[in-house]
């Protein structure tokens, strides 16, 4: 059983014969932690982004 | 039962699945027009919430029977270029094959979900010309849209048999390209034309608000929209059994290339969930650009909607979430255009980016078969570039003829008098 790879890395197969995990990366386990790990970042930094506008808000509005 | 019958009844079966499940995505679809008739009726002033929704209800009425009159031909005919193929009359309106038929059960219900497709693009192209476009010339420029320029795009790039698919690989599964790019461009193309409502710029050139009457029109109508968006993203892929192609018994997207439903789902959430989170993040918490984050989330992914990483989804919908409020910011400085509910950055800028995502990340991912080339940068780029054309040519190049006509704009004065109580003798509320 095949699965897929695009960049960054070789390519796992070039035709959708005898495919299962038929996504980006498939089968990079490296690559797909780096993107789970931009994942998580973006939710912290979002969070910490809106809870620093929270607080200037709270000093600009004293 | 013997094997004979068995066949006979399976493929009845399947057959018989795939008219109801296109059924239901079109249904489904009418959703995405509640949606963008509550978004825009909210996002107009209340002198003229009435005549924006007018606009929405009649662009929906005469798409339908243009799509079926010359909409559906031009999908089916124009795969190669500008010169229609020989159908041996198929399509056209007079032909058995545009009527209902026991020995055709699809063409009725693709030609519906098409249909739907077709009156989104004129939905996107509605709200960037709300309180000032005059109905009548709303409804011609819809129609151009709808049923003649983004079926023609798709016939290039959305069909397996298109220039653009089998000369450059061109992959576009849920249409960032062939619908939101080719209608965001129409739209800013109509509007270089059409001028800012009144009020909107002052004589040293900076910019006034007019903001909506009623935001929750627009916060609900978003929600409607992506609701809708599961029903037009349904009906992108082609029920197992059905494709003409060898060995393969699963989803496949309009391409033959086989898919799974799951992807859509991982993928769609994904995207919307990182587009709603980027528009947060840049717009300081505006829930009108956080619900069109997400929208504009779900298209930066639409392109390879069929093979990304979840993960990966989530951060191109980010991407895309960032990128429009700048985007709208820089269009609306540079050409002073008056797109009330950004409808270019979120519909043609987001879909540029979901173009190009596709050949940044999944070059290389192979087409039906050897006879069609792997997906590229190149062949996205190319792509991107053709959908742009087939959208902002024929919006600005009409709508100037239109404007030279004295066919485009309410006069100043009517807008001043608001849309609803002069033309409609109409008022949105009796409070």
């Amino acid at each position: 059983m095949s699965i897929f790879n695009s960049w960054p890395g070789e390519k796992g197969a070039t035709s959708y014969g005898d495919i299962d995990a038929y996504f980006t990366s498939a089968n990079s386990e490296g690559t797909l932690i780096f993107w789970t790990l931009v994942c998580i970042g973006i939710l912290c930094f979002t969070t910490w982004a809106a809870a620093r506008h929270e607080s200037e808000t709270d000093k600009n509005t004293k | 039962m013997t094997l004979e019958e068995l066949t006979t009844a399976v493929i009845t079966q399947t057959y018989v699945a795939a008219e109801g499940w296109y059924y239901i995505m079109t249904g489904l679809m009418v959703a995405i027009h509640v949606g963008f008739l509550m978004y825009e009726v909210g996002a107009s002033r209340m002198q003229n919430a009435v005549s924006s929704g007018v606009k929405n209800l009649l662009a929906f009425a005469f798409m339908i029977p243009t799509f079926w009159l010359f909409g559906w031909y031009i999908y089916l005919a124009f795969p190669h270029g500008l010169i229609p193929m020989d159908m041996e009359g198929y399509g056209v309106p007079w032909n058995v094959s545009m009527g209902p038929m026991l020995s055709d059960q699809l063409t009725g219900v693709f030609w519906a979900a098409f249909t739907l497709f077709a009156c989104t693009t004129a939905s996107v192209f509605s709200g960037a010309v709300i309180e000032r476009i005059r109905i009548s010339s709303f409804v011609f420029l819809a129609v151009l849209l709808g049923s003649v320029c983004w079926n023609l795009g798709a016939s290039w790039g959305w069909h397996y048999d298109g220039w653009l698919v089998t000369k450059f690989g061109y992959h576009d599964v849920a249409a960032a390209g062939v619908v939101h790019m080719i209608a965001g461009w129409f739209a800013f193309g109509v509007i270089l034309n059409l001028g800012p409502r009144v009020g909107r710029y002052n004589a040293d050139g900076s910019m006034n608000e007019l903001e909506g009457h009623d935001l929750r029109f627009s916060f609900v109508g978003l929600l409607m929209i992506i609701v809708g968006f599961f029903g037009f993203l349904g009906a992108c892929l082609i029920w197992p059994g059905i494709p003409a192609y060898e060995g393969v018994n699963t989803w496949t997207t309009i391409y033959f290339v086989p898919a799974t439903l799951s992807s859509f789902a991982f993928n769609t959430l994904m995207g919307l969930a990182g587009g709603m989170i980027g528009a947060f993040w840049i717009s300081k918490g505006n829930p009108f650009w956080m619900m069109s984050g997400g929208l504009a989330g779900i298209f930066s992914c639409a392109s390879g909607l069929d093979i990304w990483y979840p993960g990966l989804a989530f951060v191109l919908g980010f991407v895309g979430g960032c990128i429009i409020i700048p985007a709208n910011n820089w269009l609306h400085k540079v050409f002073k255009i008056d797109d009330p509910v950004g409808a270019v950055a979120v519909h043609g800028v987001a879909g540029i980016w979901g173009v190009l995502a596709m050949g940044i990340f999944a070059s290389g991912y192979p087409g039906m078969d050897d006879t069609i080339p792997a997906a590229s940068l190149y062949g996205q780029f190319v792509g991107a570039l053709t959908m742009f054309a087939v959208g902002f040519i024929p919006g600005w190049g009409v709508s100037f003829v239109m404007k030279m006509m004295g066919w485009l704009r309410v006069p100043d004065h009517v807008q001043q008098a608001g849309i609803d109580k002069a033309e409609l003798g109409l008022k949105a509320t009796n409070y």
